[in-house]
């Protein structure tokens, strides 16, 4: 991405309505990372929105809000009961990536190997968008298409809510990679209610060896009202291939991408159950 | 004569400067053009480490930055750390252990190792790989440049102890 022009607008209303000004010419800014890697050369005006009080983290009844331009090494960082998003930003790219990245880069242009939306469509996120008015969307609406189509006309991500886990609530994640800080070749995570020993609902969602994170619906129902035990998690695993189209890519067969889906389902669910159990 | 020049200005290494710039400009680019050549120009992507620099405390690849995005904020370059004739404790060690082949990694291995001695208390493995994991070294495999780390980092270590 060329950058042609550099503004700094001092609040979420007037960086909207330069954006708005702008349409395609003008990109909200706020980690940058991702803009090095864009194809498209087409000069366009950055509009930062680092400096308009968007990065913190607050604990809010039921959720955490996490402001847009948060960095993803201070959503690693931040330790709080029933908070669990640490875990997957301890994982994504280096440390000098994350103290630059943020969350809402993650979430507002969703590339294929993306950790985060898979996180939070696990955990049932909320997104606050702002248009104007703040409008709040579910994950599963906001993730049900590329979410940049969402900001073309100028609108911005102002935080994202991530629900307090509850004391029988498991949350798991698994990110398969080559290498340390390489692209993921699958992303997992989940999040179990548990009700004795009874899974009361479920949540699993999956990315990165799928051309776009979504949930697993006949994983998820093959899990609820079951028992939480190894032997449902691998038959609820087993559904993941008629969920998603799972791809061979980067040496990976098709066949190999699922089944590595499979032990990843498996090994997440497993790590979910054990959280719920450690917290009830 | 250009019009509209862009200009950024921050804090480099103590001293607030205010630099012409352009706004597709990356940090890297700024800082080598200006003399802080400590810097390296390696993958350009974000993956080597080389050109770290410290932003208000925090490791970040100059590469992956516009220079206007450092606006208002401290940075820190290598040429911060120590000199030739004084060398800072790390770059002592990593002489003394033979740590160093061909250096074009190094002074990343020392900005990212900066941020964790000044951000951290406590220096267990789990911490310093977090810390090291964006600075590759094609020479050394590592060990060398790990035991000098770790050899400063046990004296601040027991240092903080004892006080």
């Amino acid at each position: 991405m060329k950058l042609c022009e550099f503004l700094r607008p001092a609040s979420l209303p007037a960086a909207r309505d330069n954006l708005r000004e702008l349409g395609p010419k003008g990109m909200a800014l706020a980690g940058g990372t991702a803009l090095h890697f864009m194809q498209d050369h087409t000069p366009v005006t950055a509009v930062d929105i680092t400096h308009l009080g968007l990065s913190y983290i607050r604990p809010d009844g039921d959720f955490y809000r996490i402001g847009a331009t948060t960095p993803l090494a201070d959503i690693q960082r931040y330790r709080a009961p029933r908070w669990a998003m640490h875990e997957i930003c301890r994982r994504i790219a280096t440390h000098q990536i994350r103290n630059i990245s943020t969350l809402g880069g993650n979430v507002c242009r969703v590339f294929p190997w993306a950790d985060l939306p898979v996180v939070l469509l696990a955990m049932n996120a909320r997104m606050v968008v702002y248009t104007g008015h703040d409008q709040e969307l579910g994950a599963d609406e906001y993730f049900k298409t590329q979410p940049a189509k969402r900001y073309l006309k100028g609108d911005l991500l102002r935080e994202v809510k991530v629900p307090a886990l509850r004391s029988h609530h498991g949350f798991g994640s698994v990110k398969v990679v080559r290498t340390a800080a390489a692209f993921s070749m699958v992303t997992i995570a989940c999040v179990l209610e548990l009700d004795g020993q009874n899974i009361k609902s479920a949540r699993v969602a999956a990315g990165s060896a799928i051309p776009f994170p979504r949930r697993l619906p006949s994983v998820e129902a093959a899990l609820t009202g079951k028992e939480a035990r190894a032997g449902v998690f691998q038959e609820a695993a087993a559904q993941a291939g008629h969920d998603a189209p799972w791809r061979g890519r980067e040496g990976m067969s098709t066949d190999y991408s699922r089944h590595l889906a499979e032990v990843s389902i498996l090994d997440a669910l497993e790590r979910a159950a054990s959280f719920a159990r450690e917290r009830t | 004569m250009k019009k509209n020049p862009h200009t950024v200005t921050f804090t480099i290494n103590g001293e607030l400067k205010t630099f012409l710039t352009e706004p597709d400009e990356k940090l890297l680019a700024l800082l080598r053009r200006e003399g802080y050549q400590g810097a390296k120009y390696g993958c350009g992507q974000g993956t080597c480490g080389s050109c770290t620099v410290l932003m208000d405390g925090r490791a970040v690849y100059s590469c992956l930055l516009y220079a206007m995005q450092a606006e208002g904020r401290e940075i820190r370059t290598i040429e911060s750390i120590g000199t030739h004739d004084q060398p800072s404790e790390f770059q002592q060690e990593l002489i003394a252990g033979g740590a160093v082949q061909c250096g074009y990694c190094i002074p990343g291995m020392i900005m990212s190792a900066t941020a964790l001695m000044e951000n951290e208390t406590t220096f267990d493995d789990e911490t310093v790989r977090e810390y090291m994991d964006g600075n590759l070294c094609r020479c050394t495999g590592y060990e060398k440049i790990w035991t000098a780390l770790r050899r400063v980092l046990d004296r601040q270590e027991a240092a903080g102890k004892k006080k």
